[in-house]
């Protein structure tokens, strides 16, 4: 998938017509069969019989805006055995994504300004999506020194986050979060309690007929409820992210009219259960713990009323020989961007529990309005082109060889889901292209 | 006008800080005017201090008073006896002004209700600094040419506020003498509820340079708010990028204050602290002349001056 060569390139004055797909954009409302013009990298026009220099016949698939991720581990530097830039941003386009943000625990941790900018430079060189950096919030992650917010915020960072871990003492992300908000720079948390967090799943009746050590739901909903009330009282711009217990869910709704907070959660919460814990494999080891099925379909029912504004993937890959182990001993972490859409488009929406427009919301929209900055994110003229092709009738298992990502730790591996993204575009190239020869543009 | 104490400038009027400054101009013109003869001062300092301790001593002297010095050294304060004892104490021995300085807000205050003396704040904790202040009045309106010409300047007070005594007397003296006051510091060393002074915030000293600044009145910022386990500020090479006054800054013609001390490199280039830009040395030498006014006023002994 490292071969960018077979890319269909649309030059400045080479216009692509995408014709007959079921545009689907919920934030422009459009919801039917459609032309889409490209032209210069941008959406040029929507509309019907539309003409352009080549075209591409999209009977029968979606059009979507592309997906955004602003959680994801692509593990450089310091670990790109696991994932690079490269085959990470492969395996964000091969599942429909067209932004990402990259996570900062990494090795060295991005919490120096000079970390940011090679990874900014780097980002131009080898990804094949819009890749953004998220910095630390604390040196080393520890919680305790605040990293220099606005010089990272010049070298390029867009958020800040110590994601992995939870901050510890309320006075210390107090400060954080008001100098954060002084460097104008969105804050992402990790909310858990690490005095009650001592296990390593959910602790329930699952974790209790396996005999494995569990941390309760209240080493989130703790983490999650102080933070919120941090964000309310500092009015900092607060997102909190892979929410997984009802309760959490619930304070996220309490709270968020009051402060400028937004949340999301992630598909394995919304699609697997603590039943995983009963197999004992260490594949199924993800922090926050997967939980009981109270719980995801809460978590379920506050992404439809919009309490969790999105879905971000927490992609977490990890080599076999940190995943093949007991769960007690096995790295937290799953796969994420490859399966996001069709395992929540087979799980939610053909369950009927979610409407397939509220999911692109998720997906695309909401996060994409999040990250910002980059102008108009959707299928409405002068928007960058950054789009997602989707066969919703294709049935299809995921297998090892399908893998894009460098690891192979997904809980969806061997599964059958519905849908599946055909091709992504990223400024009008095409940077994934899953149906070959059937996909080439024709003039 | 009547003055008995001098404990805060909260709601000072603008025709009370012309009075002090223009009794103020009467000492600096004439060196050695007695109207505080056969008067004492007592100068009861619960906080280490050189400037503003020598400046009051000056003060006093060179206005004719007998001067008492208690220092946090070498005196009952410290054996531990409280602030109320020790002002009823020089109160017994007849001190006709108490001048204190202490690590507590309130600290003057408290001490007004048990004196007779007149009490002068000579800062208390991160309460006020009102000598401070009127001294700053002083040097700002001399070197503009007189008090009428602050009104519609534009001053930006940079740095840590919440921590500053300082800034708790100068922001409403200067916006009461009718200058335009921002304030340009980060979250994290601003008061939580700032709203309620109805200032702008602005994020860097370039940013208050286009606000039209004229002056900017940078504040100290101690060690202590950078080196912490959990620090306000991450370092200082990111506080001085946005909230150090450097040499580029001066271009624009602005007027630089600092109450001193300074940390050079941190929230004052070197070269800005002694540049023909820096108001310091005036903002020193107008203390004598502006607190042997305020205790002239304190103790009521301005007729002398009249006469």
């Amino acid at each position: 998938m490292t071969d960018g060569s077979a890319n269909a390139r649309i030059g400045a004055h080479d216009d692509l017509l995408i014709r007959g797909a079921h545009v689907l954009d919920p934030a422009s409302g459009l919801d039917g069969v459609a032309d889409v013009r490209l032209s210069a990298g941008h959406v040029a026009e929507v509309g019907e019989n539309l003409r352009g220099t080549r075209h591409l016949d999209a009977d029968g698939l979606h059009l979507f805006p592309g997906f955004v991720d602003v959680h994801a581990h692509w593990r450089t530097p310091g670990r790109e055995d696991e994932e690079t830039i490269e085959t990470g941003s492969a395996a964000a386009a091969a599942g429909g994504f067209t932004s990402v943000v990259m996570m900062p625990n990494t090795d060295p941790i991005v919490d120096r300004p000079v970390v940011v900018s090679g990874l900014v430079r780097r980002v131009e060189r080898e990804s094949r999506v819009r890749a953004y950096v998220s910095a630390a919030l604390h040196e080393g992650l520890k919680g305790e020194r605040l990293t220099e917010m606005r010089l990272l915020k010049e070298a390029g960072a867009v958020c800040i986050s110590d994601d992995g871990l939870g901050t510890q003492s309320a006075g210390v992300l107090r400060n954080g979060m008001l100098y954060a908000k002084t460097a104008g720079l969105p804050v992402i948390l990790h909310c858990e309690d690490h005095t009650l967090a001592t296990g390593v799943v959910h602790e329930g009746v699952a974790s209790a007929l396996a005999g494995v050590p569990g941390s309760p739901g209240s080493a989130e909903d703790v983490a999650t409820a102080a933070a919120l009330v941090l964000a309310v009282e500092t009015g900092a711009k607060v997102h909190v992210t892979h929410v997984s217990t009802a309760l959490s869910a619930a304070l996220v709704g309490f709270f968020k009219r009051r402060g400028d907070i937004t949340a999301d959660t992630t598909p394995h919460h919304l699609t697997l259960t603590d039943e995983m814990v009963g197999t004992l494999e260490g594949m199924y080891r993800v922090n926050p713990p997967l939980r009981p099925n109270g719980d995801r379909h809460e978590v379920g029912k506050a992404l439809k009323d919009g309490i969790l504004d999105f879905v971000a993937t927490d992609h977490a890959p990890h080599v076999s020989e940190e995943k093949e182990l007991p769960l007690e001993e096995a790295a937290p972490g799953f796969l994420g961007h490859e399966t996001a859409f069709p395992a929540l488009y087979t799980e939610l929406v053909r369950g009927g529990k979610l409407s397939l427009s509220r999911l692109v919301e998720a997906m695309s929209c909401a996060p994409g309005r999040w990250i910002g900055g980059g102008g108009a994110h959707g299928i409405v003229a002068g928007a960058p082109a950054d789009l997602a092709l989707v066969d919703l009738s294709e049935e299809w298992t995921f297998r090892p060889d399908t893998l894009v990502s460098r690891s192979s730790n997904s809980p969806y591996l061997g599964r059958r889901l519905g849908g599946r993204i055909v091709g992504t575009m990223v400024g009008g190239e095409l940077v994934y292209d899953g149906m070959g020869a059937k996909f080439e543009a024709r003039t | 006008m009547q003055f008995k104490n001098f404990l805060t400038l909260e709601d000072a009027s603008r025709d009370e800080l012309r009075e002090v400054l223009d009794l103020a101009r009467t000492y600096q013109a004439g060196h050695m005017v007695p109207t505080l003869a056969g008067r004492t001062v007592c100068l009861a300092f619960f906080e280490a201090s050189t400037r503003t301790a020598v400046s009051f001593e000056l003060a006093a002297r060179r206005a004719g008073a007998d001067v008492i010095s208690l220092s946090e050294k070498g005196s009952a304060i410290q054996k531990g006896e409280s602030l109320i004892d020790t002002v009823v104490t020089l109160d017994a021995l007849g001190a006709d002004a108490v001048v204190i300085r202490h690590p507590s807000a309130g600290a003057a205050r408290l001490a007004a209700r048990y004196a007779n003396a007149a009490i002068v704040n000579a800062g208390d904790g991160c309460g006020q600094h009102p000598t401070q202040a009127l001294l700053d009045l002083h040097a700002l309106s001399t070197s503009l040419g007189d008090f009428d010409e602050l009104v519609g300047r534009k001053v930006a007070v940079v740095g840590d506020v919440l921590h500053s005594r300082v800034a708790r007397s100068v922001i409403p003296a200067f916006r009461a003498a009718g200058i335009e006051v921002s304030l340009v510091a980060p979250n994290t060393l601003l008061p939580s509820e700032v709203g309620a002074w109805g200032l702008p915030i602005l994020p860097s000293v370039d940013d208050a340079i286009d606000w039209g600044a004229e002056v900017l009145y940078t504040l100290r910022l101690q060690r202590e708010r950078m080196t912490s386990r959990s620090p306000r500020v991450p370092s200082v090479a990111e506080y001085s990028r946005f909230y150090s006054v450097t040499k580029r800054h001066l271009n624009s013609g602005v007027l630089v204050m600092h109450p001193g001390p300074v940390n050079r490199g941190v929230e004052i280039s070197g070269d800005v602290v002694l540049s023909g830009s820096s108001l310091v040395p005036d903002q020193v030498a107008s203390g004598i002349a502006v607190r042997s006014a305020v205790l002239a006023l304190a103790v009521g002994a301005t007729e002398k001056l009249a006469a």
